[in-house]
């Protein structure tokens, strides 16, 4: 059946774009366009179902309705994908947010708890740039 | 600033704390009487573990809300590495299942220049000491992981580690919850770093075995780790 060939590939290939190039401004805007699309053959698809439906024999599903499902799922996926990968984003930003300030506040305490000497570098979670390790032997 | 001329104070003992008020002030004392540098990370502990390595000698770093233990371990090594004269960096669990003399051996064998990282393993000797359920989970952990694989190891999991100078320059760990001890491998693996395992025992009380992760996280780690390979 046409649908399935449609659907996995349409799946697979969303889920590689997206992990490929995530973040960039036309990425964004390609996410945006796509949800814009999927609303108005939403629209559409509720005027007209007729039409849907002829469009689900094409590929061999059975009643528009189905389709507009299968196509649900697969924007539902990619949705939480999305959630899942901009949380994780953010996850990691809050992390070195912290890790700073935790570090921050350690190193007045410690100095007040006579471990450390007076105020010197300071250290900071985002790392000064290390040179490149050797390239790898294995 | 000057350097630390004390025995061992090239040496920093990162430990990660998370509610381990009752066995920290002893394994802390226990660690300061070889090393003079120790920094605990305590990540958000809702007891008072904070105030217990207050009560020692050693460095603390809090995390003002609780973020994992792979965050608490690069928060350690980001606050040592910062440290002037720091050259050896040892990550050690708080639950008091390592033993000290394992880590001296460790270090002698990375301060010897034999080796950039040594690694703490249950597998190599001892093995009887571990529970035969979690032997054979991490067994198949180590066997399925193509970096443990790569780099030969027997236990990828392990709290015990050597890290040199330049291996901590370069490791960021972002894998802030259990995954990072695989996150580790890998960024070991795909490094030129020499890499050692050496035999370790493991004290598995009552209390460790109480704290220790139950396997069934081993679906979170494996998660998380498929994610970020395509990420």
């Amino acid at each position: 059946m046409i649908i399935q060939l449609v659907l996995l590939v349409a799946i697979l290939g969303l889920l590689f774009i997206f992990v490929r190039n995530r973040h960039s401004v036309r990425m964004q805007a390609g996410k945006r366009i796509g949800l814009v699309l999927f609303a108005l053959v939403n629209v559409y698809a509720v005027l007209r179902p007729d039409d849907i439906t002829v469009v689900a024999h094409w590929v061999g599903v059975g009643r528009g309705t189905d389709l507009l499902l299968y196509a649900l799922v697969v924007a539902f996926l990619l949705g939480m994908l999305n959630f899942y990968l901009r949380f994780k984003g953010v996850d990691a930003q809050f992390t070195e947010l912290a890790r700073t300030l935790a570090i921050r506040e350690a190193e007045i305490v410690n100095t007040e708890r006579g471990l450390l000497p007076g105020p010197d570098g300071v250290a900071t979670a985002v790392a000064p740039t290390p040179p490149e390790p050797p390239a790898t032997g294995r | 600033m000057a350097r630390d001329t004390r025995p061992n104070g090239d040496v920093w003992v990162v430990v990660p704390v998370f509610n381990e008020q009752s066995v920290l002030e002893a394994v802390i004392g226990e660690i300061l009487a070889t090393f003079p540098n120790v920094v605990c990370v305590d990540d958000g502990s809702s007891d008072g573990s904070a105030s217990a390595v207050a009560a020692t000698g050693a460095h603390l770093v809090r995390h003002p809300v609780n973020l994992g233990q792979g965050a608490a371990l690069q928060t350690g090594l980001t606050y040592a590495r910062a440290r002037a004269g720091a050259q050896y960096f040892v990550t050690f669990d708080a639950d008091g299942q390592h033993r000290l003399e394992d880590a001296v051996r460790m270090l002698e064998l990375a301060r010897s220049g034999a080796a950039d990282v040594v690694l703490g393993s249950r597998f190599l000797e001892h093995a009887d000491t571990v529970p035969w359920l979690k032997r054979a989970v991490l067994r198949i952990a180590a066997a399925a992981d193509p970096a443990a694989r790569r780099l030969k190891l027997t236990d990828a999991h392990n709290g015990l580690r050597v890290l040199t100078r330049p291996v901590v320059d370069h490791l960021n760990i972002r894998m802030n919850r259990m995954a990072h001890a695989s996150e580790i491998v890998s960024y070991l693996a795909n490094s030129p770093w020499r890499v050692v395992e050496v035999p370790v025992s493991i004290l598995y009380t009552e209390y460790s075995k109480a704290k220790g992760q139950s396997l069934v996280n081993g679906v979170n780690i494996l998660f998380d780790l498929s994610i970020r390979q395509r990420g």
